[in-house]
C-alpha cells in the first residue's frame, strides 16, 4: 500500500509540476483535471 | 512567464476546490443512515460478536435480534448483500422497524456489506442516496456498490480463485460478498465477512437463511427464489403461497458449479435452509436509459418497455415500471410465507413473524408510510 501512494504521490507531483510546464490554458486545464483523482487517491478518499 | 504561472494558480485552485467539493461528498457516503429501533426489536448487536476479527474494521456491522418470548425456530435474513440493489437493504430496514417475533428468533442484517454501501460503482452514474418521503418527514439511504470498497480491501487479483472450491473468477468478483461464502477468517475483509456470517448461523443455529437481492430485468433469474436443495421443500411451498397471492415467483435449484453463493455455500457448509430471492430492478440493468434517483424508485425505463417487446427481458415490463414498493413488498410477503411454511415443515421449532407491512398495503400507502422516525 506505501509502494503504491508512493507512486500516487510521485504521479499527482508531476502532474502539477505539468500544469507549472504548460503554456497553453487548455493543457493547463486539463493537467488540472488530471490532479484530482491523484488526490482523492492519495488522502484515501476515493 | 507571469501569466503562464497566474493561470496555472487559477487552475490549480479550481482542481483543488473540486477535490474539495468531491471529497466531502465521497466522504458523506461513510456516514450510516440511522434505523429506527422497532417494537420487535430485542437487542442490537455486530457481527464482531460472532467473529471478533471484524471488530472495528469497515466490514463490521449491526445484526438486529427480535425474540419472541415462545421458543421456537430462527430466521437469518440478509439485506444490502448488494448496496446497489436497494429493495434487499429496504426490505430488511422495514423488517427491523415493523416487525414483532411471537415465537422463535429474527436475527436480521440491513447492510450484509458494510464496506460496499461507503461508495458507488465507478461510471455507473448511479445516484447516491435515495429519499424517500414520510408522513413526518424524509427518510435517506444511501445507494452504494455491490462490491467492497476497494479503500478497504486492495488491490484485486487477476483473477480470483474461491478458497473452498478452486472456482476462478474475475478478479473484482473478490470483493463480492455474494461469492466468498463460507469464509475464512484469515481471508480478505470481503471472505471475513462471508465468515461472521457463517459463524453466526453457526453458532445461533439458524433454521433459515434469506438473502435478499434484486436483477436486471434481462437477467434469467428474476422475480425467483433460488433455494438448496435442502431448502427445496419449503421453498416450493412458499412460491405456491406467493402465486395464491398473485405474487409471480420462480423457483431455481441452486446451481451445483457456482460457488461462493449464499444458496449454495450456507446450506452445504452449515445446518441452514439457504434461500435467495430476487427482484427486478432496472437502474442496475444494462438496458436502462437515465440513470438516477428515480429510476431505482420507480422502474420507470422507456428502454426497457421497448426490450419487453422485441421478447429480451425475463419479466414482465410496461409503463408503470417496477415501483421500490412492489419490490419491497415482494420480499416481504417472500420472508412472510418462508416463516409460514418452515413452522408448516417443522412444527417443532415455530417461527412467529408479524408485523409486517403486507404486499398490499406497500403498494396503497407507499415505503414511507412504514419507515420509522429514526
Amino acid at each position: 500500500m506505501i509502494v503504491y501512494l508512493a507512486i500516487t504521490a510521485a504521479v499527482a507531483a508531476l502532474a502539477i509540476a505539468c500544469l507549472f510546464a504548460e503554456e497553453k490554458p487548455t493543457r493547463q486545464a486539463t493537467a488540472a483535471m488530471v490532479v484530482v483523482p491523484l488526490l482523492l487517491r492519495l488522502f484515501l478518499i476515493k | 512567464m507571469k501569466r503562464r504561472y497566474a493561470t496555472a494558480i487559477l487552475f490549480l485552485a479550481l482542481a483543488l476546490a473540486a477535490g474539495a467539493v468531491a471529497g466531502a461528498s465521497f466522504l458523506s457516503m461513510r456516514e450510516p443512515e440511522p434505523i429506527a429501533r422497532g417494537p420487535g426489536v430485542s437487542e442490537i448487536r455486530k457481527l464482531s460478536d460472532w467473529f471478533p476479527g471484524l471488530a472495528g474494521g469497515p466490514g463490521d456491522t449491526e445484526v438486529y435480534v427480535l425474540r419472541g418470548e415462545a421458543p421456537g425456530g430462527s430466521m437469518l435474513v440478509l439485506g444490502g448483500t448488494h448496496p446497489n440493489e436497494p429493495a434487499g437493504f429496504l426490505a430488511a430496514v422495514l423488517l427491523v422497524e415493523n416487525a414483532r417475533v411471537s415465537s422463535g428468533a429474527l436475527y436480521v442484517i440491513p447492510r450484509a456489506n458494510a464496506s460496499a454501501f461507503t461508495h458507488n460503482d465507478p461510471q455507473e452514474a448511479a445516484p447516491q442516496r435515495l429519499h424517500i418521503r414520510t408522513p413526518w418527514g424524509e427518510r435517506v439511504f444511501r445507494y452504494g456498490s455491490r462490491a467492497t470498497n476497494p479503500l478497504h480491501q486492495w488491490p484485486d487479483p487477476d483473477v480470483y480463485i474461491h478458497a473452498s472450491s478452486g472456482q476462478r473468477l474475475s478478479g473484482n468478483e473478490t470483493r463480492n460478498l455474494n461469492r466468498g461464502y463460507p469464509g475464512r477468517p484469515d481471508g480478505k475483509l470481503t471472505e471475513r465477512v462471508c465468515y461472521g456470517i457463517t459463524q453466526l448461523i453457526r453458532k445461533e443455529a439458524v433454521g433459515i437463511a434469506i438473502d435478499l437481492h434484486e436483477a436486471s430485468p434481462e437477467y434469467p433469474v428474476n422475480m425467483a427464489v433460488v433455494a438448496h436443495p435442502r431448502a427445496m421443500p419449503v421453498a416450493s411451498q412458499v412460491v405456491m403461497g406467493l402465486e395464491m397471492e398473485d405474487i409471480a415467483m420462480r423457483l431455481e435449484p441452486s446451481p451445483v458449479n457456482l460457488r461462493g453463493l449464499t444458496h449454495r455455500e450456507l446450506g452445504d457448509h452449515t445446518e441452514t435452509l439457504a434461500v435467495l430471492m430476487e427482484s427486478p430492478n432496472a437502474s442496475q440493468g444494462r438496458l436502462r436509459g437515465r440513470t438516477d434517483e428515480a429510476l431505482a424508485l420507480t422502474g420507470k425505463d422507456g428502454w426497457y418497455v421497448k426490450a419487453q417487446k422485441l421478447g429480451r427481458l425475463f419479466v414482465p415490463y410496461g409503463e408503470k415500471g417496477h415501483p421500490i414498493e412492489e419490490r419491497v413488498g415482494r420480499h416481504l410477503a417472500g420472508i412472510a410465507e418462508f416463516a409460514a411454511a418452515f413452522t408448516r415443515e417443522y412444527p417443532d421449532r415455530p417461527l412467529g413473524i408479524e408485523g409486517m407491512p403486507s404486499f398490499e398495503e406497500l403498494g396503497e400507502g407507499g415505503l414511507g408510510a412504514f419507515l420509522r422516525r429514526p
